[in-house]
């Protein structure tokens, strides 16, 4: 296992919300924000933080940039196999891609990176090479305005990479690239990551960091409800080892796929066909099918989306998450256990 | 890199880009109009000034044609960095910046030196030109010590409402909000003090206007200390021996400072709170 290098020890940052009334006309209250957080970030590891719309992703990786203060909790940090050590200034360490950055302007590429290089106090060599990195080498000298999102998105990369932070954080870094940019950008996530930089993207589409994240947490109103390897994960919440398999014609498979163990989650039975979903030995499921001459159409491991996540890990129907999420009410989270006891 | 380096090249960078941007070409006839064209006005041996009086000396001709300072140069170093922070917060350029490890205090002070030397540098360029130009027409230079207090009370006066577009530019999510704070501050000090002053006056029971009335000449000055166009006028009073307000110098630099420490404080206290 990659070893911790960053660890957030119980932090919080809860958004101050204006509650002017006359005789308190600055008065505040504590809003939506993140709960007693603890999250360990490992070299080299690429951490997909998911969770539906203002469930605090932003406000979390504003936090671990440095950009909004721990309200409470403390940052450490470990440095190969020294002792844990408290961070002074994690904005030394981290480098933070926002979600949305319109470079906008008639500065160039190339002196926009030298003068935030400059706020970071990063070497003008450091820049030629990331420029190269990114594949913006040829446009250093194109004006912002000219920028296509696709370059602004890489442009925000190489921004993120000054100084060469130890920790990546990427904010929606998905958002406005088309699938071949989308590719090209997940290389260069997965290049970064080969170099033992611990990289965090936040996402409200599981689908799309599927393949090539290797942790993932999860992240509801303000809590994070689980973290970890993406298979260990997938087995707490019971989301592991689930097949989908459909085929064509009127089948049995009650009588075909009698004195078989397996789990059937959802059966649909229509004109055109069948489908099946199941936890169990998808071999002996597949094998018994073909030797009663069912045709097949299709057969695929089934991976969650971020519904199914947030259901699993909440207990809650999606209607329910949904519903919250629209009224974005900073509640007490309602564990799964919770629910249960209920 | 040292912290005096990093705030000197942001500062450098927010004044290349102000100086030689669309709103400066803007505003340059309009500087060029008031600063120059003032001095030009007021140095013309046969101007009568309402109440019959004439500009005798330089520096008395430079005290009138600030005014040109007080309306044009004031509104520009309003219209050149209203935006300083809401643009990049509306971008997404500020998260950026707020990302980067230098101290937000010194990003603020960058920003403080960065749109203030964009209106100074013509404001002086154009001041040195008055100079030469009540040269020609009066035949007579400023002092050495006039030169100073009209360059640094300049200096002063610009500083202040920068600091003010960049305070309300802190404060606003939006960029109308921050050219209406912006302005409102200018268009108050600029035109709705007098207003100000003459409710106190009319309130103390002083007669309101009367310029020879002792009464109403002290109200009116010690009102102008509450004012950075009055705290202006005064600092440039100090070297008009015919002019006495009865405020005290020390008064008129104590406010000065005041002006120049308070919202330079909360200008750094808002920058240490700001959120994307």
């Amino acid at each position: 296992m990659a070893e911790a290098v960053l660890s957030f020890l119980d932090v919080q940052h809860r958004h101050k919300i204006p509650t002017p009334r006359w005789s308190k006309p600055w008065a505040q209250r504590l809003g939506p924000g993140i709960v007693d957080l603890n999250l360990k970030l490992y070299k080299g590891s690429i951490l997909g933080l998911v969770g539906p719309n203002g469930a605090g992703k932003t406000t979390l990786l504003r936090m671990m940039a440095g950009i909004l203060p721990l309200q409470t909790g403390s940052v450490m940090q470990r440095i190969g196999n020294e002792e844990w050590t408290r961070v002074a200034d994690l904005r030394t360490l981290v480098g933070h891609m926002p979600e949305q950055v319109r470079w906008q302007g008639r500065t160039t590429v190339r002196n926009i990176l030298l003068e935030l290089g400059d706020m970071r106090g990063t070497q003008t060599n450091r820049i030629d090479a990331l420029l190269n990195l990114v594949g913006l080498q040829q446009r250093q000298d194109e004006q912002l305005d000219n920028l296509s999102q696709g370059m602004r998105q890489r442009l925000s990369i190489a921004a993120a990479l000054l100084g060469s932070p130890k920790v990546l954080l990427l904010d929606e870094p998905f958002n406005g690239l088309d699938p071949v940019a989308a590719q090209a950008f997940t290389e260069l996530i997965q290049r970064l990551a080969n170099k033992g930089v611990s990289i965090v993207i936040s996402s409200h589409m599981v689908a799309q960091l599927g393949g090539f994240i290797d942790r993932i947490g999860l992240l509801h109103r303000g809590q994070l409800l689980d973290e970890g390897p993406l298979e260990d994960v997938e087995t707490r919440l019971g989301l592991n080892g689930r097949y989908m398999i459909s085929g064509t014609g009127k089948v049995d498979l009650n009588l075909r796929l009698k004195g078989i163990d397996l789990e059937r989650i959802e059966e649909t039975t229509n004109e055109d066909g069948w489908s099946l979903t199941f936890r169990g030995d998808s071999q002996e499921v597949l094998q018994a099918l073909l030797s009663n001459d069912v045709v097949l159409s299709s057969w695929s491991p089934l991976a969650p989306d971020l519904v199914e996540w947030l259901c699993a890990a909440t207990g809650m129907d999606v209607r329910d998450i949904s519903l919250e999420v629209a009224s974005s009410a900073f509640l007490p989270m309602r564990t799964k256990e919770m629910g249960e006891d209920e | 890199m040292s912290d005096f380096r990093r705030i000197r090249s942001m500062a450098a960078r927010i004044r290349r880009e102000r100086l030689f941007g669309i709103r400066m070409n803007i505003m340059l006839p309009i500087l060029l109009l008031f600063l120059p064209g003032m001095a030009w006005g007021f140095s013309d041996p046969n101007i009568i000034l309402p109440g019959g009086h004439q500009p005798s000396t330089a520096m008395e001709v430079l005290f009138y044609a600030s005014l040109g300072v007080v309306f044009g140069a004031t509104m520009c170093a309003v219209l050149l960095s209203f935006d300083g922070v809401s643009r990049d917060r509306a971008s997404g350029m500020l998260e950026v910046r707020l990302a980067q490890p230098m101290p937000r205090q010194h990003q603020a002070t960058a920003l403080v030196l960065g749109y203030l030397q964009s209106i100074l540098i013509p404001v002086y360029g154009l001041m040195v030109l008055c100079l030469v130009i009540v040269r020609i027409r009066m035949g007579e230079w400023t002092s050495l010590e006039e030169t100073l207090v009209y360059f640094a009370s300049t200096g002063l006066i610009l500083l202040w409402y920068t600091l003010f577009a960049l305070l309300a530019s802190t404060t606003a999510k939006e960029q109308g909000t921050a050219v209406a704070f912006g302005v409102g501050v200018w268009f108050f000090f600029t035109f709705l003090w007098a207003l100000v002053t003459t409710m106190v006056a009319y309130a103390s029971g002083v007669a309101v206007g009367e310029a020879n009335d002792p009464g109403w000449v002290a109200l009116e000055g010690a009102l102008d200390l509450l004012s950075p166009n009055g705290v202006y006028h005064h600092l440039l009073e100090t070297q008009l021996p015919s002019v006495d307000r009865g405020v005290p110098m020390w008064q008129t630099w104590a406010a000065a400072i005041a002006w120049t420490v308070l919202p330079w404080w909360g200008l750094q206290r808002r920058m240490e709170a700001l959120v994307p």
